[in-house]
């Protein structure tokens, strides 16, 4: 319980610093800003991935619980999104396809000349 | 005290919101194909216009769960590390892979949307669909677009990746492990990740880095927009 606590501590003190700098003046948003410091924390080794896995761990797995409010406010939209519904359902189509595309192609071209990673033969 | 007046504490739209999800999850459990964020939200939403209880007094306690999405932004970087990590050789050319379809994939969607006459706003609520959604989120407001509107299109995006992402790149030929997880990474985040985990390990671990990696870069992308943007 207190290395989960510890950890949730590190990421929202991580969290907060970010969106301090955020309104300092750096024109990243405070959350991704956050994502990249704590990136560096841990590959520098000033964050011990130990510590705050199980912490991380929950975040992630709940995302979902975290969203459901601003979903719940599509109600107040409805009138917006069927007005525009063929151009945001022919945007989702069109850009998934092309990001699949792109970068599963690439990869085709990209990667056979690279040596697996090791835990490449954990795949199929 | 009636239910109405129950809604507008924020610690009862909050617990309402938690049950909500907590069934959505058991729902999720037996019948795999339901997505817990559709089912979560419709006894909420369906509570809300029963009561007439408009959306902005039942935010008040969301609210508080929607700020610790900042927090699960940063966590992100837990499995960027740990990902990263196993696939040190080949990262460069994850990253740049990761970065061309996430530029195709910002430009793609606005210019559809711009051309078939949508309003800037909506425009911009397109731009960040295929990142993971709290990032969405961030850089969605950041671009002056409808933070909803990019939710309900991460979310689609994320399930056509799981439903068909796999057999599409499968049609094209793409058989490496890591080109495939790279792709469902960039184009579907969490959910895209989330159905590779039991097909392949490898490809499950560069999407997670994938989704990650996409989202920081949308993040930046946008923020040089954003510059022009405000400048122009």
């Amino acid at each position: 319980m207190i290395d989960f606590l510890r950890g949730l501590a590190i990421v929202v003190g991580i969290f907060l610093l970010g969106t301090g700098l955020h309104r300092a003046g750096v024109p990243v948003p405070g959350g991704v800003l956050g994502l990249l410091l704590f990136y560096g924390a841990l590959l520098t080794g000033v964050v011990k991935l130990a510590w705050v896995e199980r912490a991380a761990r929950l975040l992630l797995h709940h995302m979902v619980l975290l969203f459901v409010p601003l979903t719940v406010g599509l109600m107040d939209l409805g009138p917006v999104l069927s007005r525009q519904a063929v151009a945001i359902l022919a945007s989702l189509l069109v850009s998934f396809l092309a990001v699949l595309l792109t970068t599963g192609l690439l990869g085709r071209w990209l990667l056979p000349n690279v040596p697996e990673d090791q835990g490449a033969e954990a795949g199929r | 005290m009636t239910l109405a007046e129950g809604l507008r504490n924020p610690a009862f739209s909050i617990a309402l919101t938690v049950a909500a999800y907590a069934a959505a999850l058991a729902l999720h459990r037996r019948w795999r194909s339901i997505p817990p964020i559709v089912v979560a939200c419709v006894p909420i939403v369906a509570a809300l216009l029963l009561l007439r209880e408009p959306y902005a007094d039942y935010n008040r306690g969301g609210s508080y769960l929607t700020w610790w999405l900042g927090p699960a932004t940063v966590a992100l970087a837990v499995p960027m590390y740990r990902n990263g990590l196993a696939l040190r050789r080949s990262l460069p050319r994850l990253a740049l892979m990761v970065l061309a379809g996430t530029v195709v994939g910002m430009v793609s969607a606005g210019v559809t949307a711009w051309l078939l006459g949508a309003p800037l706003p909506v425009v911009m609520s397109t731009v960040p669909k295929s990142v993971t959604t709290p990032i969405a989120i961030e850089v969605c407001q950041e671009l002056g677009g409808i933070p909803q509107i990019t939710i309900a299109l991460v979310i689609l995006t994320g399930v056509l990746g799981a439903s068909f992402g796999p057999a599409l790149l499968r049609l094209v030929r793409v058989t490496d492990d890591r080109a495939v997880g790279a792709a469902i990474g960039s184009a579907a985040h969490g959910i895209g990740t989330a159905s590779l985990v039991r097909r392949s390990e490898m490809q499950a671990s560069v999407s997670a880095w994938a989704m990650a990696a996409a989202g920081v870069f949308t993040s930046l992308l946008a923020t040089i927009l954003a510059l022009f943007l405000r400048r122009g």
